[in-house]
């Protein structure tokens, strides 16, 4: 067992790796940690980059893998390098849903034949209200791209980040899981989780403080560097946050594995991670 | 030397607070960084931009406090190798921050200003080992290929080899520090320029 299996078998470090793809969206949401917007630069991680670092990964004892943005989807090989982390490991890949036409649905559909998840962005169950965050039509394209997913047999979840989830009204989120279950997701495929203050939350007053102290330490791999975890990459008045960095140094992967175990091996005792991203 | 001080401080000082990078305070310095914060005030500029690389910061920062700390070597023969290096490179924010340095070590105003080029080193030093030391310093700072064989045979009468390794060693990490405050732009303190104009240096 290596170092790294040995940690994430402890639960010190998160056995999920992600990889951020890029940074630009064609979307504008409210709440986003890296201020993505279609003129945010690209900053593309690299495909071949990602699939490297997702074999050293496996090697290294991670269990699973995990990419989001920006909008992964608007880069054309994103289906086809989806593919190829679920034949590596398990992967999940954060999306909007709404640039999923049809040609992109039809190059996705190898993805239903692999431990692949689609975990989709719907907050709210009136499309106002969850438009209000998210940007006009969010809602009508969500409804219409996930069905079509399920049908294809590619696997999907739903994640839905509110302001203050215990506080969330019950027959709006009883609504919302109405919603998500006539679309084919079952409740265990719902995620609820916080807004946090990074990105343009901060901008907006929205959300909650979240230091490394609360966040699970899961290694996070961006064209920036590697970071704490996924909520760590965040941009703030087009400045890139440096506090959750760990290093710049992202190859080979042992790096800055080890140095996020170290970093994770130094939290206080108690200090129990309370947040993740899905 | 002489006096090139005067002119660098001239060209310089309009840009002295001209960081050509982001100098990284204490709420945005990365997990791995964040011991080099922990003192009074703010980090200095090296701890503040070398915080972009953390992985680097945490080689480089103990690499640099062993060398230019304290060590068997006294600080103020120390400090004539560290102040008399950043000079002759013209090195704006060493010569700034480690002026003070020197005279804290126990060094004259006059001491600092021929180290400064500012005077001549031999109207001021009279001691026959720091004189050696200062050629030395010269020669490995300026110097191409071996070093002539009369400043080495001084250099070897009045430091045997551990201290001679030592010595060449802080030249050699001041040369590398000087390329990089000056490179960057570092800005020198406030507290740093206050005690420079108290003491007529500025």
């Amino acid at each position: 067992m290596t170092a790294m299996a040995g940690a994430i078998a402890r639960g010190e470090v998160g056995g999920r790796l992600w990889f951020y793809a890029n940074y630009h969206c064609n979307l504008r949401c409210t709440y986003c940690l890296t201020e993505s917007a279609p003129e945010v630069t690209r900053r593309e991680l690299g495909r071949e980059q990602i699939v490297e670092r997702a074999r050293e990964g496996r090697e290294l004892g991670f269990t699973a893998l995990g990419v989001t943005g920006g909008e992964p989807f608007v880069l054309e090989y994103m289906p086809e390098l989806i593919a190829a982390l679920g034949s590596e490991l398990p992967t999940i890949v954060l999306s909007n849903a709404t640039v999923f036409n049809d040609r992109r649905l039809r190059e996705m559909e190898p993805l239903a034949d692999l431990p692949v998840q689609v975990q989709i962005s719907l907050d709210r169950p009136d499309p106002d209200d969850n438009d209000a965050m998210r940007g006009p039509e969010n809602f009508r394209k969500v409804v219409e791209a996930v069905p079509k997913l399920v049908e294809r047999g590619i696997g999907v979840r739903i994640a839905t980040t509110l302001e203050d989830p215990d506080a969330a009204d019950p027959h709006e989120m009883e609504r919302l899981c109405e919603l998500h279950r006539s679309m084919g997701i079952p409740d265990e495929d719902h995620v609820v989780r916080p807004i946090i203050n990074r990105g343009r939350a901060v901008s907006n007053d929205l959300g909650v403080l979240a230091g490394f102290e609360q966040l699970e330490p899961e290694l996070t791999l961006t064209a920036d560097g590697a970071f704490y975890s996924p909520f760590a990459p965040t941009v703030r008045g087009g400045d890139l946050d440096t506090d959750l960095l760990v290093s710049r140094t992202t190859a080979p992967l042992r790096e800055p594995a080890e140095m996020l175990a170290r970093i994770a091996g130094s939290r206080p005792a108690g200090n129990d991670a309370s947040i993740g991203i899905r | 030397m002489t006096n090139s001080w005067a002119h660098v401080r001239a060209e310089t000082v309009a840009r002295a607070d001209a960081s050509v990078v982001a100098l990284i305070d204490a709420e945005q310095a990365p997990i791995l960084a964040r011991p080099y914060y922990a003192g009074e005030g703010p980090p200095s500029p090296i701890t503040a931009s070398l915080a972009h690389v953390p992985e680097v910061l945490e080689a480089t920062l103990p690499f640099v406090g062993r060398i230019l700390g304290p060590t068997a070597i006294d600080l103020r023969a120390k400090e004539i190798v560290i102040l008399r290096t950043s000079a002759l490179m013209e090195c704006r924010y060493c010569v700034e921050a480690h002026t003070t340095v020197a005279l804290d070590s126990g060094l004259s105003v006059g001491e600092v200003c021929a180290l400064r080029g500012e005077r001549e080193v031999e109207a001021v030093f009279t001691n026959r080992d720091e004189l050696a030391l200062i050629s030395w310093v010269d020669e490995v700072a300026l110097g191409r290929g071996a070093a002539p064989e009369d400043i080495t045979a001084r250099a070897r009468e009045v430091m045997g080899d551990p201290e001679l390794v030592e010595m060449t060693l802080v030249v050699a990490a001041t040369l590398m520090l000087n390329r990089y405050c000056s490179a960057l732009g570092l800005p020198t303190s406030a507290a740093t320029l206050a005690r420079l104009a108290e003491e007529g240096l500025a």
